[in-house]
């Protein structure tokens, strides 16, 4: 029998994985990346002439509940066409049975590795995008779940790109009939006749450090709109994290995001967003009560150019009418 | 509501026919036990040799008669009887049974020699050897990694001798020729392409496209065929695919 | 309003305080009507110069600068006008006349007026 190297077998349990796109339009170029149920490749479209990154169902995934989870994520994405949400081109199976969807292959960086570098109000615009999508997401009744930076791409035009809507929540989608829960991110969900695949009540999906309380319980019922405001606030304070001491307006902004109450939290993205805007216009931020002080150093701040010019001009007065006479 | 679960329905693909070696070692019906040990020897033999080189320190004599004795033991004493699937991988059951073979093995003053009329397995040990030497154990990766590295060396190459099998037997032997010259001799050579393989073969482009995405299809099927005949269940398979497939080593 | 229209009122508006300062001068004070006027047709003209360089240069400190030099200019032609007793006030209208045109360039700039806000 024929004696198989290292390099060999790794090389093998890759090409054992690989799709077959032989039946499809796509020329498989590599692998970009793997997740719980699936595996994201970077394919050519020869249609199309144009790359784009394909995500197979693992074989090592649960059949047909990963089909169904990932047409049922190709479907979320496909009815939400916004400039930051990743477009979904095409879904279909393989020769192989695997359900795999086409979506934007995004050229650029994850923002958890890209925040760094940036100053604080390119940070603070890319997460105005980021609110932007995720508002649209809401007003089409479907939240994200697992916000997170690493879940957010910056292309290298800086469009911004949320992506990884694999544990998405359809508000409309009535919950499944029976309630067995198991804690498992992405798992958990009972796959239905019809092929919706609903989280079941009991079941944890999201990532910790962003998980809104509710989330985390497993309340699924209770989990809407507020779930993915409180994960906006822990993007926003990974965002902060390079400034050491975080201006106080915005850390109020993050406290009222993560509020443990959802009622307490910001209304909306929206709303959110706008109050990073404020800051970053030196106007007020509503989620600040700020003091006189701080008040009148932010209007300074903000006019201070106009301030400094009235003052001088003043200065200049006096002295001239002071000294007016004296050689 | 359009019922999703017939897309795809990758469970309908794979050979659910052919059943678990591991569940035919427990059958009452001889014949398919025996076929069932016989799967289970050729895929773990080997693992089993280098294991108890590594992690016993043994030398190549007694670990060549641990291995014999170990699985000629399990076929007459049946151990493979005691697998509950419901605790845990076959592998990591097979790799307890063996360590406290060998552990008693060691601690008999005389190994005990095996029973009269037992079937001496006619396994390629000084193979088993060359390859311990070619590619050595790494410091850093434990006992039980070990196990499970070889393990899956075993079942792929099993995998290929399957695939250059049916590729002779079904007249496809170019395919097979190109997926070992490109997927196999490729160790340090970066520079092999489609075209170069069709140079090679004096075929076009297209042709080598087609025939290695017909190997490597085979090639998949045969090693999730392998997989689930060394399983005993949709989740023991799903757990070993996840560990086996698509990661680096 | 567009920026040349605010450069024009707020010129002329700052121009007739800037000429009643003169009241605080009293060598001055005889002449200040004649001050005021001419203060606020200087501010009016410069304001208006400041407004079209807002509308066709989009910069703050361009804005501040230009309006600087604008007002420097024309209060250096009101200051080498001839005066009565021969005495010329040049660094007492030319340096108030710089700042004035200055935050009249400032504000043409920051002036958002007809054009689409670009947040």
């Amino acid at each position: 029998m024929r004696w198989l190297s290292n390099a060999t077998v790794a090389h093998l349990r890759r090409v054992a994985e690989w799709p077959d796109l032989g039946a499809t339009k796509y020329r498989l170029l590599g692998e970009l990346g793997r997740g719980g149920m699936g595996t994201v490749y970077l394919a050519e479209d020869v249609m199309l002439e144009r790359r784009v990154a394909l995500k197979v169902v693992a074989t090592s995934a649960p059949a047909p509940e990963a089909a169904a989870r990932m047409l049922r994520e190709a479907r979320i994405l496909a009815g939400l066409e916004h400039p930051g949400i990743v477009p979904v081109h095409d879904a279909g199976a393989l020769p192989d049975g695997r359900v795999f969807y086409a979506m934007k292959r995004v050229d650029g960086q994850r923002l958890d590795a890209l925040a760094p570098t940036l100053p604080l109000p390119e940070r603070l615009r890319i997460f105005r995008r980021i609110c932007e999508a995720v508002a649209f997401a809401h007003a089409r009744g479907v939240i994200h779940r697992d916000l997170k930076p690493e879940n957010v791409m910056v292309g290298p035009f800086g469009e911004v790109l949320v992506m990884d809507w694999g544990v998405a929540k359809i508000l409309s989608e009535p919950p499944p009939a029976t309630g067995e829960g198991a804690a498992a991110s992405g798992g958990g969900a009972a796959a239905r006749p019809g092929g919706g695949v609903a989280t079941a009540e009991g079941t944890v999906v999201g990532t910790a450090d962003y998980m809104a309380p509710e989330q985390a319980e497993g309340a699924v019922e209770r989990t809407g709109p507020p779930a993915d405001i409180f994960a906006l606030g822990g993007v926003l304070a990974f965002l902060l994290r390079p400034e050491g001491a975080a201006p106080r307006p915005l850390s109020a902004a993050v406290r009222k995001a993560r509020a443990t109450l959802p009622e307490d939290r910001y209304a909306s993205a929206g709303e959110l967003a706008a109050d990073v805007t404020r800051y970053l216009e030196g106007q007020r931020v509503l989620a600040h009560a700020e003091g006189p002080l701080e008040r009148a150093g932010r209007v300074f701040t903000r006019y201070r150019a106009a301030i400094l010019l009235i003052l001088g001009y003043l200065l200049v007065r006096t002295l001239l009418i002071l000294f007016a006479g004296h050689p | 509501m359009r019922d999703d679960t017939g897309i795809g329905g990758s469970a309908d693909r794979f050979p659910e026919t052919r059943s678990s070696a591991v569940l035919a070692a427990q059958s009452p019906d001889l014949l398919e036990r025996e076929r069932g040990l016989a799967i289970l020897v050729e895929t773990y033999w080997k693992p089993a040799y280098k294991y108890l080189r590594l992690r016993f320190g043994a030398s190549n004599e007694d670990a060549k008669d641990l291995t014999q004795g170990f699985f000629a033991r399990a076929i007459e004493k049946d151990f493979f009887d005691g697998y509950d699937p419901a605790r845990g991988s076959f592998r990591t059951y097979l790799r307890t049974c063996l360590d406290r073979f060998a552990a008693n093995e060691r601690k008999a003053a005389n190994r005990q020699k095996r029973s009269p009329g037992a079937a001496l397995l006619s396994l390629d040990f000084d193979g088993a050897e060359t390859e311990l030497r070619r590619e050595p154990a790494s410091a850093e990766r434990g006992a039980e990694d070990y196990f499970h590295d070889e393990f899956v060396r075993s079942l792929l190459a099993l995998s290929i001798e399957k695939l250059r099998e049916e590729c002779l037997l079904r007249g496809k032997d170019l395919p097979y020729r190109l997926f070992e010259r490109y997927e196999l001799d490729r160790d340090g050579d970066q520079t092999i392409s489609y075209d170069r393989l069709a140079e090679e073969f004096q075929i076009p482009v297209t042709q080598v496209t087609n025939f290695l995405a017909f190997a490597r299809r085979e090639f998949r099927r045969i090693v999730l065929e392998k997989l689930r005949e060394i399983t005993a269940n949709d989740r023991e398979f799903r757990e070993e695919a996840r560990s086996l497939l698509g990661v680096s080593s | 309003m567009s920026k040349p229209v605010l450069g024009l009122v707020l010129g002329g508006i700052l121009g007739i305080f800037d000429g009643l300062t003169a009241y605080f001068t009293p060598e001055a004070r005889t002449m200040l009507l004649g001050i005021v006027i001419g203060s606020t047709i200087k501010g009016v003209v410069a304001g208006l110069a400041i407004g079209f360089f807002s509308k066709r240069v989009h910069s703050l400190p361009l804005g501040i600068l230009f309006g600087l030099g604008v007002g420097l200019l024309l209060a250096f032609l009101v200051a080498a006008m001839p005066q009565p007793g021969g005495k010329h006030y040049y660094f007492e209208i030319m340096l108030p006349g710089a700042i004035v045109g200055a935050i009249v360039g400032y504000a043409t700039q920051v002036w958002r007026g007809k054009s689409l806000s670009t947040a």
